[in-house]
């Protein structure tokens, strides 16, 4: 027994260890004079981010969002995608101010799907919505709204825009947020919205009220009645009604069904996704 | 052994990665872009050459030794040995990677510690212990072994980045394609056998 | 007239399109539309700066008067088309699928003209008087582009211009409009085009026309020499009549990439423009109508007809006794480079050379596969760029990748997409890489 530990146990642990030892510091020694220093606040912040590296803050990804809101750069609260409670905890571990924070959704303001607009010749091109508009714009009459084709949907790092009829739908309860899908879209129909806001115009024509009828049901002709309910929450440009997201109260469900749009251009986002998933059913909560 | 019909083997025939199936994991995993894929090699040539010396001067001259009248031999020792001294030689690599090129180093990201656990490297270690190669010969083989990886990895990238713009069926999209791909192109390694 | 295909001249590359429908319209002589009610001048009709409406709604107009003034260097005048009143600028369906602007004239039938510019004895003027008179009667290119003519005429001083040549290759399927105006108007062609040469002070001028319009060649060669011009036969080859293969194949210039006609020494016009120089200068008359085929397998009476500028489509295709079925697809233009219109309300521009009807049958949706890697686009491609690489680059968004292969030089002749046997949509990749590229380039 004793001869196995001393021929062959003892010089082989002496072996390793001595050798162990030599090449850990050669380690030590290289670790010394090849020093990187790096700021370990910034593998902290980039560990509390959404990782999605959605692109929604206007940087490349979230380590490098991490590092402008270490140098001061940025606000925690630049973040489009983060929950309050996250960017404050951002904050708190930095130390410093969490910054004003703006969470937004996108919506698409265009109910046109193709029961409501009036079809076009035969379009037999690329399905992506950037290439169509380049040649005649899609199967659709209207040549401001959706046009259908999912680039968008595509794009959506979060899954939230459904196509539905060929018309982009955005699931809020999906969206953060970021942006992505409105710098996608070549129409410009998908707007970015505060989040508490749930009444919109889902229209994007702003041409007179007769030349958007020819095309499509469920246009906003421009009558005003929303405005003339109330100045405050509607404004009118030009023959396009749209909502005034920045006032001080935004409209609600009752505002709507005061004021019976003619045209149902005016809608909730949960009475829009009603009517084009065609389920009367259709709520928020439950579909979360 | 033949200096030339070293290499020659080490590079075509007996390729490191086609035809001997070693190293695998970097093999899909750093081939997405050519340009990754040449850092890649590089740090695999130098760490391959490195260690194949380092290990053959261990594995030749320390391992069997006379101590106080007593031969000991310790060559059962080489996996654990050869695994503890390329590990270290990634360290101090990742080490200077970082402050010399910091962009490599993004580049190369996870796959660098990778080499740590790269059989290809524990291979050539073993192989030149196999052989008997001296420390001349194994540092030749560890080099060119390191070439031959590298050769492997270049070829496929830049299959892969024209691969990227096919438009194969769903289900073979992506990794699924490049590894019917890797088989094809080890296919034709095959017909280097018999080269020496 | 025999001409040996043989000793035609052209370029490397390119298509030959199967059955080019040119005979349904190509014997029929050229007739004046009568005059509508109601006329629609596009603003935006030509390359560069859209012009400004000088008229207002209720404005009295007479033919040839000013209506819409240049922007701008680049930019072109507009003339009434005929006389009534000004409906005002009204936005109508455009050309390119997006609504646009148009000054909306309501014909009072009489088409009292205004007095037309003084004629130029153009041997004898300044090349000043010449080129602001082809400014002020709003000429563009006719060809297509509608880039402004006294533009083109104006090269810089440091690009030595030594040729110009005349395109009446005119090597669109379908298209007569040039075919029929060599023919009937020849001699204003070609003095339009010794005008050209005048202001440029050139005395190189070809024109170059493909040798299935034999007719129309021994016509040109009969007065060609009054004028010092060289008649070039061409091979019956698309896109022949483009700029660039034009060059080629006359002079065996290459333009370099990325470079314009002027760098290899050259302007090309179009024939249709010739004729408008002539007009402007040795009538007076401002650019207010231009011949236009109308043509299709469904279209009743194929023919070609001097219409004015603004006349809606629809009323043109009335002219040829409408359509004898349903059509699949209206096309401005020829077929391979024109635009599909969604609606029949568009009006005739500066630059539409034909008013195509295509049946259900020809407009057929093939749907479109995966590329084979064949190579046809690579031999079709009269620029020698790799189409089925770029389609591949750009379907996966490398802009860069196709950015790198010159996807810039795409003229988007269609070649490409005529000879894929996969019928991808080529032409519509390119479109998209180049207005992506232009995007970031700008940014």
């Amino acid at each position: 027994m004793q001869d196995i530990f001393v021929s062959i146990i003892l010089p082989a642990a002496v072996f390793m260890g001595v050798l162990g030892v030599i090449l850990g510091a050669v380690i030590g020694v290289f670790a010394k004079y090849f020093k990187v220093e790096s700021d370990p606040r910034v593998d902290l912040v980039t560990e509390l981010l959404p990782g999605a590296n959605c692109g929604g803050c206007g940087k490349a990804g979230c380590s490098d969002f991490a590092k402008s809101v270490v140098s001061g750069e940025n606000s925690p609260g630049k973040c489009p995608v983060s929950s309050p409670e996250q960017v404050s905890s951002i904050a708190q571990a930095l130390g410093i101010d969490a910054g004003e924070s703006f969470a937004r959704r996108a919506v698409v303001c265009c109910g046109g799907d193709m029961e409501q607009m009036v079809r076009t010749p035969n379009y037999n091109g690329v399905l992506d919505c950037a290439s169509a508009v380049l040649v005649s714009g899609g199967p659709k009459g209207c040549s401001y709204g959706c046009i259908g084709m999912g680039s968008c949907a595509r794009k959506c790092p979060f899954g939230a825009i459904e196509i539905i009829n060929n018309l982009a739908v955005v699931h809020r309860e999906l969206c953060v947020g970021c942006g992505t899908c409105a710098a996608v879209c070549p129409r410009g129909v998908i707007k970015m919205v505060p989040a508490d806001a749930d009444v919109h115009v889902y229209c994007n024509n702003p041409e007179k009220g007769p030349d958007k009828r020819k095309v499509c049901k469920v246009s906003c002709l421009g009558c005003r009645k929303c405005e003339r309910y109330s100045a405050d929450m509607f404004g009118t440009n030009g023959f396009l009604a749209s909502v005034k997201y920045d006032a001080d109260k935004l409209p609600t469900a009752s505002d709507v069904e005061a004021i019976g749009c003619p045209t149902g251009a005016l809608l909730t986002v949960e009475r829009h996704l009603q009517i084009e998933t065609n389920d009367p059913e259709y709520s928020e909560d439950e579909n979360k | 052994m033949n200096y030339l019909e070293l290499t020659v083997g080490a590079v075509l025939v007996n390729n490191f990665v086609l035809s001997r199936f070693l190293g695998i994991c970097p093999f899909l995993g750093v081939s997405k872009r050519v340009e990754t894929a040449l850092g890649m090699s590089g740090a695999v040539i130098f760490v391959m050459t490195l260690s194949s010396c380092i290990t053959s001067v261990i594995y030749n001259y320390l391992l069997v030794f006379e101590l106080a009248g007593k031969r000991y031999d310790l060559r059962y020792l080489q996996v654990l040995l050869f695994i503890l001294v390329i590990a270290a030689l990634v360290q101090v690599i990742e080490i200077m990677l970082q402050k010399l090129s910091p962009k490599l180093y993004q580049a190369l990201g996870i796959y660098l510690p990778l080499i740590t656990t790269n059989c290809a490297v524990l291979g050539a270690a073993t192989i030149n212990a196999k052989q008997g190669l001296s420390v001349l010969q194994a540092t030749v083989f560890g080099c060119f072994s390191g070439v031959g990886f590298a050769l492997a990895l270049l070829l496929f990238s830049s299959i892969r980045e024209k691969l990227e713009l096919a438009n194969p069926p769903k289900s073979l999209a992506g990794t699924p394609i490049a590894l019917i791909t890797a088989g094809i192109l080890a296919m034709a390694f095959i017909g280097f056998s018999g080269l020496c | 007239m025999k001409i040996n295909n043989s000793a035609a001249l052209s370029f490397k590359g390119g298509i030959h399109p199967s059955g080019d429908g040119k005979n349904l319209s190509s014997a029929k002589a050229i007739e004046s539309a009568p005059i509508f009610e109601r006329y629609f001048v596009l603003l935006g009709q030509n390359a560069g700066k859209a012009p400004e409406a000088v008229v207002a709604k209720g404005d009295a107009v007479k033919k040839y008067q000013l209506i819409a003034k240049a922007s701008g260097f680049v930019s072109a005048n507009l003339h009434a088309p005929t006389s009534g009143t000004v409906a005002g600028v009204t936005t109508i369906p455009g050309p390119m699928g997006v609504p646009a602007q148009a000054i909306e004239i309501v014909s009072d039938g009489l088409d009292e003209a205004v007095e037309p510019f003084s004629a130029i004895e153009w041997q004898k003027a300044d090349n000043k008087v010449l080129l602001d008179r082809v400014a002020e009667c709003g000429l563009v290119g006719m060809g297509g582009a509608s880039f402004p003519t006294h533009v083109k005429l104006s090269p810089p001083p440091d690009k030595a211009i030594d040729t110009l040549i005349f395109n009446g290759a005119e090597c669109e399927p379908y298209l007569t409009a040039d075919h029929r105006l060599m023919i009937e108007y020849t001699d204003p062609v070609l003095e339009g085009a010794a005008i050209v040469g005048k202001i440029l002070g050139v005395s190189n001028i070809f024109i170059g026309v493909e040798i299935n319009k034999a007719d129309a060649i021994s016509e040109l060669q009969k007065l060609a020499d009054k004028y010092g011009i060289k008649i070039v036969p061409l091979k019956v080859r698309y896109p022949q009549g483009s700029e660039k293969q034009l060059i080629n194949s006359i002079t065996g210039r290459e333009v370099r990439s990325g470079g314009l006609p002027m760098d290899a020494g050259c302007v090309v016009q179009n024939v249709g423009t010739a004729k408008a120089v002539y007009d402007a200068v040795v009538k007076g008359l401002p650019l207010v109508e231009r011949v236009v085929t109308v043509t299709g397998e469904v279209v009743a009476e194929p023919g070609n007809w001097l219409v004015r500028i603004g006349t809606p489509v629809i009323k043109v295709i009335e002219l040829a006794k409408g359509v004898t079925a349903n059509p699949g697809k209206l096309i401005l233009g020829g077929p391979m480079m024109g635009f599909a219109q969604k609606s029949f309300d568009v009006p005739v521009s500066k630059n539409t050379s034909g008013i195509l009807l295509l049946s259900k049958e020809v407009a057929v949706n093939y749907g479109s596969g995966s590329c084979i890697r064949c190579g046809r686009c690579v031999s079709a491609c009269p620029m020698h760029l790799v189409p089925c690489l770029l389609g591949c680059a750009i379907e996966g968004e490398r802009y860069d990748l196709a950015a790198a292969n010159h996807v810039m030089d795409c003229l988007e002749c269609g070649a490409c997409a005529y000879i894929c046997p996969a019928h991808r949509p080529l032409i519509q990749h390119m479109r998209r890489a180049k207005a992506e590229i232009r995007r970031r380039n700008a940014k």
